[in-house]
């Protein structure tokens, strides 16, 4: 295989899938801008024919979910994967290969989501908020929109593994003196972001579950009237979504905070007050105002009182970030170069969006404004003025470090005007269309509807014209630039002291390739902390071919999954869960064989956690986002069995139930006992209790499929026509099947740690698997604690 | 419809009409002050390259966040006491003298149904003057009843009944199309609207009244 397809499909390097995942969700970005040129093109005049109504409600769903999925955040996280590593003065993440599947299943999800444009009737037209029961397939009918909810299964997947790779790696892994206070902004505020992925995307996950088991198993979680579940999915989409705004936003605020000092040549104003003010908005603020955008939906007056003080709450701190940037500027020297140039524009249109937002906290004010364009201005200003304008500065401050040349300051400085220009004749005009309803296909000329949005689909041209702009200053940085001084900003930060890779192919092409390929060479061109005096160590076994396999194995599996039960989404299911489970057996082969080596980092500055292993921490973050997965699906459950009219008594077997529980509570002391016995050293014991566990773990599955087979039997199906049966079916099969799905992942890796064990690959002193294991079989059994009472006793 | 010199204006409209300036007016003024600001020390702050002076590295600031902070902590607040200070808009008055009128959302269209039993589809017509009460649910999917010159939106939800309230006086000018869905419900959102047709008291009461 080629060295550069080799490279770019089996690499783990941090750098490297950085690029990956720059490039693609520019991609991505693109094709969400062709989306919006085709709506604005087709409001441009009234009463327009450019598109047909079905069309229209397809571009208007996917331009939203392309452009916040799978072109804004991934974007940032394309930075945190580039330059935390190198920020905190760490080698790579924490999981190199665990973050090469973050993208490939970022990758996977998007490709299903694009796929879906080129299946008979077409892609998801519900709304990028997808609103319940108008996204059921008797209102959607289609593979297209199953396609696209998959794909944001796979995208939210994607992000819970890199929300916990980020988290471990700034925990564990900065460099010797990098200590809290001394962490770069940028570091910092993506701290922010990936804590609040950790706990939003879990509901997300669980709200297109739900929803994809409706379009492909036939459960009736949204088709039920009775139990409004309009309100339901309401409730699970704005959970996530609202701190979703701020997980859009803040990797912005990152690069805003971290450039500014550097072109003020002043430390940043009340540094301290930023950081209280992000983490007060990260945990609780933004958990804590979703029903704001649930003001219409009938809920008390009291509640909408209580959730608008709350929304208005959150906006003080934003108040206090927003004016420590623009503070950060006195008595400094303010060097107008492009990054600045658009780090200020963000700050400038976040001000106009945010005190937007501020109207649209009051529920007074929504009877109007709610539904129309003054909202679609409002959360662009934000979502775009404030994120991509951040971002953007990223983009041309970062740049020199990425192609180790320097981009063109003057194309850069147009492209920010023009962009500046555009994107406020594009979006201010809207703020006054507050009568016009969202998402509309066409209109009639009414008061000043037709001047606004002609004025408003001339600023999005010459918005995407200025992206032109963008694209052909990378290309030229990359193939022509005039190579760029290792620190052009005379930044501190750790990202500019370290040599810096040519990546760009015209560079390669000067260089033939090194013995190791260029893995090898990346790598030890890693950068050598200052802080650090440990010597830098090449790792040529960085290639893993399993990330993209497994993605992908996934990837067919839900594809097939979408067509379902077609024949050939049943052999699309079959190859991908083929490829899945050779490459779960590959992989655990390669550790076996000790194939994928991740270089020891030195010990550097780990408070507060310098008492946890990385693994470990690892699994403590990974099950405190599965918590809020299991507390969002009980949380529905709850909310359905609170709002069914009807629901049958007496289906389940209590006493096997009962038995049941017995078995994997038993399970979760003998595997206490496994782990005392290696604790004390005792291979031979370790062996024994984990056997013991798994039997019990068996035992407990089986007993579960035969309560299932005599369920079905005695008609207990999602497809029961006694009321209330197919809804408290649908309910029981999914979240006990979860819990199930999770038993079985702990019954294949018991399996493989029982064949370590027997290697004698644990000792007294080093058993860091099996306390891990130890942890998750814990948090299984205590789910189910919560699973039995609420779907056999209550 | 009337069209005489006295322009009244709708109670909920003049509700909505005091606290949106009131917002504008201190969003405007917030805006513009920190905006400027932000233009002003940019000016004055600029680099001139050699002729720069000395940088005094001063790392505090937190105290003008404060204050800032605190203005607007206060302006804030007065903004939701002026908001709760409007829930007259959202809180269904207890008007024995109201009249309910049911509404029912469906793929694309609206069913007034009037005490009397009578419906009418697209077409609100209500009294002049008189607290109207509307009970707004849906056949089929979410959709959301709006009539922006009332200031007045509610979503119609399967499953779910929700109330409106508004009151139309004599002499108000009534935009035609006044009623329409302000949420993504299929193909037929754009054109899923209504008219509101006021009339007299004696008129609706012949019609549809008999309440």
């Amino acid at each position: 295989m080629q060295y550069w397809l080799k490279r770019w499909l089996f690499t783990t390097n941090h750098k490297d899938v950085g690029l990956l995942y720059f490039f693609t969700s520019l991609y991505f970005g693109a094709v969400g801008g062709v989306l919006a040129l085709l709506m604005r093109d087709q409001l441009s005049v009234p009463n327009n024919a450019l598109l047909s109504a079905v069309y229209y409600n397809q571009a208007v769903t996917m331009h939203g979910l392309i452009m916040v999925f799978w072109f804004l955040s991934p974007l940032g996280i394309a930075f945190a994967n580039y330059f935390v590593p190198l920020q905190i003065g760490a080698k790579d993440l924490a999981f190199p290969r665990l973050n090469a599947m973050s993208y490939w299943l970022y990758l996977s999800g998007g490709l299903l989501a694009v796929i879906s444009f080129f299946v008979p009737g077409g892609s998801a037209n519900a709304g990028w908020t997808t609103y319940q029961p108008l996204a059921t397939s008797a209102f959607e009918p289609g593979v297209g929109p199953t396609l696209v909810y998959l794909g944001l299964v796979l995208l939210a997947a994607s992000v819970t593994l890199g929300s916990v790779n980020i988290l471990v790696s700034v925990a564990w892994l900065r460099a010797p003196g990098m200590t809290l206070s001394k962490l770069p902004m940028f570091t910092w505020f993506i701290l922010f972001t990936i804590i609040a992925m950790l706990f939003a995307f879990p509901t997300l996950i669980a709200a297109f579950v739900l929803a994809s088991a409706d379009r492909i198993l036939g459960t009736v979680f949204f088709s039920t009237t009775a139990i409004q579940p309009s309100i339901l999915w309401d409730n699970l989409f704005w959970f996530f979504g609202h701190p979703e705004v701020y997980i859009v936003l803040l990797p912005s605020f990152g690069v805003i905070a971290n450039v500014l000092p550097v072109f003020t040549g002043r430390p940043l104003a009340a540094k301290n007050a930023i950081l209280v003010a992000t983490a007060l908005i990260v945990i609780p603020l933004s958990f804590g105002v979703w029903m704001h955008h649930m003001f219409l939906t009938g809920i008390p007056v009291s509640l909408q009182g209580a959730f608008s003080i709350a929304t208005i709450g959150i906006s003080i701190p934003f108040d206090v970030i927003t004016l420590s940037f623009v503070e950060s500027l006195i008595r400094g020297r303010v060097k107008f170069v492009t990054p600045m140039l658009f780090a200020l524009g963000g700050v400038v249109l976040f001000i106009i969006g945010g005190i937007m937002g501020v109207f649209l906290s009051s529920p007074v004010l929504d009877r109007v404004l709610r539904g129309s364009y003054f909202v679609v201005s409002h959360f662009h200003y934000v979502m775009v003025g404030a994120a991509i304008f951040g971002i953007f500065a990223g983009i041309y401050y970062w740049l020199p470090r990425m192609t180790g040349r320097m981009y063109n300051e003057k194309l850069g400085k147009i492209h920010f005007v023009v962009s500046f220009i555009g994107f406020n004749v594009l979006y201010f005009p809207m703020s006054f269309l507050f009568d016009m309803p969202r998402r509309i296909f066409t209109y009639q000329n009414i008061g000043n509807w037709a001047v606004l949005n002609e004025l408003a689909s001339v600023g999005a041209f010459v918005f995407a014209g200025a992206q032109i702009l963008l694209a052909a200053n990378l290309l030229h940085t990359w193939f022509r630039g005039p190579v760029a001084p290792a620190n052009p900003w005379s930044s501190e930060d750790l990202e500019w002291s370290s040599s810096v890779p040519h990546l760009s192919p015209a560079a390669e092409a000067e260089v033939s390739p090194p013995p190791g390929g260029w893995i090898g060479q990346l790598a030890s061109a890693s950068p050598v902390p200052p802080l650090s005096s440990h010597a830098d160590v090449p790792h040529q076994g960085h290639l893993s071919t399993r990330p993209v396999e497994l993605s992908f194995g996934a990837m067919i599996f839900l594809f097939g999954a979408a067509f379902y039960p077609a024949i050939l989404g049943l052999v699309a299911m079959a190859a991908g869960a083929l490829v899945v489970v050779y490459t779960l057996v590959g992989w655990a082969r390669d550790d076996l064989a000790g194939k994928f080596v991740i270089p020891a980092e030195p010990e550097g500055d780990r408070w507060p956690f310098s008492a946890v292993p990385k693994v470990k921490l690892g699994m403590w973050v990974f099950l405190s986002s599965e918590v809020v997965l299991f507390g969002s699906f009980l949380g529905a459950y709850i909310f359905i069995r609170a709002a069914a009219p009807l629901w049958p008594t007496g289906i389940h077997d209590v006493p096997l139930g009962t038995f049941n529980t017995l078995v994997l509570v038993t399970s979760g002391f003998t595997m206490v006992m496994a782990l005392q016995a290696i604790r004390a050293g005792n291979q031979h014991g370790l062996l024994k209790w984990m056997a013991g566990t798994f039997v019990l773990g068996a035992i407990f599955m089986g007993v579960k499929i035969s309560e299932w087979i005599n369920l079905g039997s005695s008609g207990f199906a999602l497809a029961s026509t006694a009321p209330g049966w197919s809804l408290a079916a649908s309910a029981y099969y999914i979240v006990v099947g979860l819990h199930g799905a999770h038993v079985t992942a702990g019954l294949l890796m018991m399996a493989y740690l029982m064949k370590k064990t027997s290697s004698g690959a644990y000792t007294k002193d080093s058993h860091e698997a099996i306390e891990n294991f130890g942890l998750y079989w814990a948090f299984v059994d205590i789910v189910w604690c919560f699973v039995f009472p609420l779907f056999y006793l209550l | 419809m009337h069209t005489g010199l006295l322009s009244a204006l709708p109670p909920t409209t003049a509700t909505f009409d005091f606290l949106f300036n009131w917002y504008l007016f201190f969003g405007l003024g917030a805006a513009i002050v920190v905006i400027s600001l932000l233009a002003f020390f940019m000016v004055r702050y600029r680099s001139r390259g050699k002729s720069d002076p000395p940088l005094h590295h001063k790392t505090e600031g937190w105290k003008i966040v404060l204050v800032t902070a605190m203005i607007s902590l206060t302006i804030l607040s007065v903004a939701e006491y002026q908001t709760f200070a409007s829930f007259s808009n959202i809180e269904i008055p207890n008007d024995p003298n109201a009249v309910h009128i049911n509404v029912v959302a469906f793929q694309w269209g609206w069913n007034f149904t009037y005490p009397n039993g009578k419906y009418m589809l697209n077409n609100l017509t209500v009294p002049e003057g008189r607290t109207v009460i509307l009970n707004i649910t849906s056949r089929d999917v979410f959709h959301s009843f709006g009539i922006p010159f009332l200031a007045e939106k509610e979503d119609a939800i399967p499953g779910r009944v929700n109330q409106l309230w508004f009151e139309v006086p004599a002499g108000t000018q009534v935009p035609i199309d006044a009623i329409r869905c302000y949420e993504l419900c299929g193909v037929g959102h754009a054109f899923m609207m209504a008219n509101l047709t006021v009339v007299s008291q004696t008129t609706w009461n012949k019609c549809v009244g008999g309440g």
